[in-house]
């Protein structure tokens, strides 16, 4: 009907769920961005899977916060801290500064209770040991360490990884509608097909560390 | 024949007796005794047992003490799973008291969420509700509810009171006459000798051309396995709420009747006994 104004669905389906990934993970291929899907023995359910090692700052241990910075591998690692030992002012401390590497493990999930992707992550030290919900907040960066609080999200809790039965962090899914709506609206009124879980990801990654290249937006494109 | 108000009551009113043991490998002062409880099988773990905690800390130094949590036969006990599934699961088959072990160190972390307060439990609990919602109405009804009525359904189940709780709970239990049932089914199939915790599905409570479906629909679309062949003995036992409800059942009225609190129907598939 002309005038009216329909608004996209925020909501995903299972298969679309599936093009996205798929979609989603041959560009990660492209640019080696490290995520992989995990099939589910004898079935068609799956989820998208990055492990991340990330040096943390003192934060930890002397409570001040520190910025955070992502490593694909440990060579990388040791290169920052090469260039940062020749620099020195400010890259001297932050080479002593460096006490721990952790292992970010996140886990991208289809809810079919509430029809949306849902993001999991857990964190240990490098030799296993867990880090708690007080150690994954003071990694989260400041600026969004507020924004988190405020909402559109309710909060980081634990829960039980719906497929792996293990203890997880999750960032709770109720409010997702609230920051694709705009997206999915805009999208649609440019004619524009989206791919969700890049929409979505993008948004939900960085406030738990998660980093999504810029060239996801121009390069993944959306399912048929 | 009873009437279906009284399989509400019955439900939430079942109970097993537990006996709690303090695990060899803690630090004690002297010995102790073991402790007995009659547990709500539609309530959870860390909400009912302060008493075997206290009972616990009176031989113990509190230098030996953080976090308590269960065991059975080896296996953590997952709190927020209700205490009827993890019996059913875990020991149906076995002489009563439940024999289950207490611990205050070695937490396992790759198995147990943590449970530092009971508002972790509520808001645990909640949640289930609100993803309950979320199948059966779109959340419509859920959203609808104020937050003091959100607070009935938690203080109901905190304090067992049948009457506070069911007096919000029956508008999650409502549906739309035109429709024969609610829009989707909450419902959770666990099973041990799976390193998934469990099966969770879309599931219609009505067929295509508008006829009821039966427990036995569910099962044969999700754990065909269960349906036995004609001359085959019988390989699972299909367990909600300690009994085995016909496969028969309609599965609008199990989700209506035989859901816990949380409004989702936990069926626990068990290898059958093997007298």
């Amino acid at each position: 009907m002309a005038g009216e104004k329909i608004s996209a669905s925020c909501y995903l389906d299972e298969r679309t769920f599936r093009l996205c990934c798929q979609l989603f993970l041959q560009h990660s291929e492209t640019i080696q961005d490290g995520w992989s899907w995990e099939q589910i023995k004898g079935t068609d359910e799956g989820f998208m899977k990055k492990t991340v090692l990330t040096p943390v700052k003192s934060s930890l241990l002397h409570k001040q916060h520190g910025c955070f910075m992502q490593a694909e591998n440990m060579d990388l690692l040791t290169d920052d801290i090469q260039a940062n030992v020749e620099d020195e002012t400010a890259g001297v401390q932050a080479a002593c500064e460096i006490h721990a590497v952790l292992r970010y493990e996140y886990h991208v999930l289809y809810s079919c209770s509430y029809q949306i992707p849902v993001l999991y992550f857990r964190a240990s030290t490098l030799d296993g040991n867990p880090i708690s919900l007080e150690e994954v907040w003071s990694n989260v960066h400041p600026n969004y360490r507020q924004r988190l609080q405020q909402g559109p999200w309710d909060t980081l809790t634990q829960q039980e990884h719906p497929l792996l039965g293990q203890p997880f962090f999750m960032l709770h899914p109720c409010r997702t509608e609230e920051f694709m709506k705009p997206a999915l609206d805009l999208a649609q009124a440019e004619n524009k097909r989206v791919n969700y879980i890049m929409t979505w990801l993008s948004v939900v990654g960085p406030v738990v560390g998660l980093d999504v290249p810029l060239s996801y937006c121009t390069e993944v494109s959306a399912p048929d | 024949m009873a009437d279906d108000k009284d399989v509400l009551r019955d439900v939430w009113f079942g109970r097993i007796p537990a006996c709690f043991t303090l695990s060899p490998e803690e630090t004690t002062e002297r010995e102790a005794e073991p402790y007995y409880l009659l547990l709500p099988r539609v309530s959870y773990l860390t909400l009912v047992t302060d008493k075997v905690k206290k009972h616990f800390l009176k031989v113990m130094k509190a230098e030996d003490v953080e976090e308590m949590w269960f065991e059975y036969e080896g296996t953590p006990l997952k709190w927020h799973y209700p205490i009827g599934v993890l019996f059913d699961l875990h020991a149906s088959n076995t002489a009563l008291p439940w024999n289950v072990s207490v611990h205050f160190k070695n937490f396992p972390e790759q198995d147990l969420l943590h449970c530092p307060s009971n508002s972790v439990i509520e808001a645990h609990f909640m949640s289930c509700i609100k993803e309950a919602d979320a199948l059966k109405h779109k959340s419509q009804v859920i959203n609808d509810m104020q937050k003091k009525d959100h607070k009935q359904l938690w203080m109901g189940l905190q304090n067992d009171k049948f009457d506070q709780f069911w007096a919000m709970n029956r508008k999650l239990m409502e549906y739309p006459s035109e429709e024969g049932g609610f829009r989707y089914i909450p419902f959770r199939i666990y099973q041990t000798m799976s390193d998934r915790p469990f099966i969770q599905k879309l599931f219609r409570p009505v067929s295509a051309d508008g006829h009821p479906l039966t427990l036995g629909d569910l099962l044969k679309e999700l754990f065909p396995a269960v349906i036995c062949v004609e001359d085959e003995p019988k390989r699972f036992q299909v367990m909600i709420h300690g009994i085995e409800p016909l496969l028969e059942t309609p599965i609008q009225w199990l989700s209506e009747h035989l859901s816990h609190p949380d409004n989702f129907l936990h069926i626990s598939i068990i290898p059958a006994p093997s007298d």
